[in-house]
């Protein structure tokens, strides 16, 4: 896994260095996961303004099929896993060890072995955050759903949407065998689970 | 040869959340909404709309994009369509979105209340609400025709509404 920093806001590079960590965890145990077929890499940790957060995230009108955890509490966010449907089928088939779903419906044990990516991918990333923060961070279980990923998006930007009308978003894409994949992290954590990230990488420094 | 005729082809204009677009024919304004809310507002002789890409229902007195709020975006629509020549009285306006969209666990269901907001706003204002599409559980996209006043809902997986 490798990272570049490109921000020059330096409250930004610091939470990139956080991020960067927590998706080594992550690029870890979805290595593992997948017999070391994937791996991750973290794209950017970015502040947008709100009006611009869809449309600058690539995710317009695409339906998607995504993994959405919360992290419930003030000190929280949320985490969503993208896939266009041809990615997800092929992850699921090469986890299931089966050939691609041809079934435009998927069936319960194809939802299972994606819902669980997004649990694995999501306690490897919750694990780093608490371990910096010291403070538990309690996810729900994994959702599955299916729909635009802008109103997706939008669901989870909410709680940021209350305090400002900036929005920070960190997002992560997936790579096999060197390839880019059209995966996507996007966690959006809370502006007090921000703060907390900030306040603890200040004491670390 | 025969002369060809340029015929313009409508854009669709993207309304970003908290974003006020306003539109004459042949333009059609489009957003995609979770727990947001659509509003469209139409004054059918001018032929003349806009719309509204509304986050939160309540701004409580904070400064922010006036679109951003459903008490702040109506009357700033209002404004800026009466600027252009339509009366508040010749309105009529067309609602959706307002997903609960993690389901009724979720972490946060601020559709509904976004659907309140904005339809107190505009009783406040008579306006009529011609027809409106809210809540469930999926995201919407929705194209609004400047030309015809139509607002077209689509959701994932079902048929496309015309309201």
């Amino acid at each position: 896994m490798t990272s570049t920093c490109v921000t020059e806001d330096p409250k930004l590079a610091v939470l990139h260095q956080l991020f960067a960590s927590a998706t080594h965890d992550a690029s870890a145990a979805m290595c593992q996961w997948t017999d070391g077929l994937i791996t991750l890499t973290l794209d950017e940790v970015r502040e947008l303004p709100l009006a611009e957060a869809t449309h600058e995230l690539d995710l317009g009108d695409q339906l998607l099929t995504m993994v959405v955890l919360s992290l419930e509490g003030d000190i929280g966010g949320e985490m969503i896993l993208t896939f266009d449907e041809e990615n997800g089928r092929q992850l699921v088939a090469s986890l299931l060890g089966r050939p691609v779903g041809s079934d435009p419906e998927w069936s319960d044990l194809e939802k299972s072995a994606l819902t669980e990516t997004g649990n694995i991918l999501g306690c490897a990333y919750m694990n780093a955050i608490t371990r910096l923060i010291n403070h538990e961070l309690v996810p729900t279980a994994p959702y599955f759903i299916q729909d635009y990923g802008a109103s997706v998006l939008q669901q989870a930007l909410m709680v940021q949407a209350m305090t400002s009308d900036h929005v920070l978003v960190c997002r992560t894409g997936f790579h096999r065998a060197g390839e880019e994949l059209n995966w996507r992290v996007l966690f959006v954590p809370t502006a007090a689970l921000r703060e907390a990230m900030e306040r603890a990488l200040h004491r670390r420094a | 040869m025969a002369a060809l005729t340029a015929i313009a082809v409508p854009q669709t204009v993207s309304v970003g959340m908290g974003q006020i677009t306003v539109g004459g024919p042949p333009t059609r304004l489009g957003a995609v909404l979770g727990s947001c809310l659509g509003v469209a507002l139409y004054h059918r002789r001018l032929r003349l709309g806009a719309l509204s890409h509304v986050v939160l229902p309540d701004s409580s007195g904070r400064e922010a994009p006036p679109g951003k709020f459903a008490d702040t975006a109506i009357p700033h629509m209002v404004e800026i369509l009466s600027r252009q020549g339509a009366s508040t009285g010749g309105l009529v306006a067309k609602i959706a979105g307002g997903a609960c969209m993690f389901g009724a666990t979720g972490p946060m269901q601020i559709g509904l209340a976004n659907a309140e907001a904005v339809r107190r706003e505009l009783k406040t204002l008579r306006i009529p609400i011609l027809a409106e599409d809210i809540g469930g559980t999926k995201g919407r996209r929705i194209i609004f025709d400047c030309e015809s006043g139509t607002l077209t809902v689509e959701i994932a997986g079902c048929r496309p509404k015309v309201l």
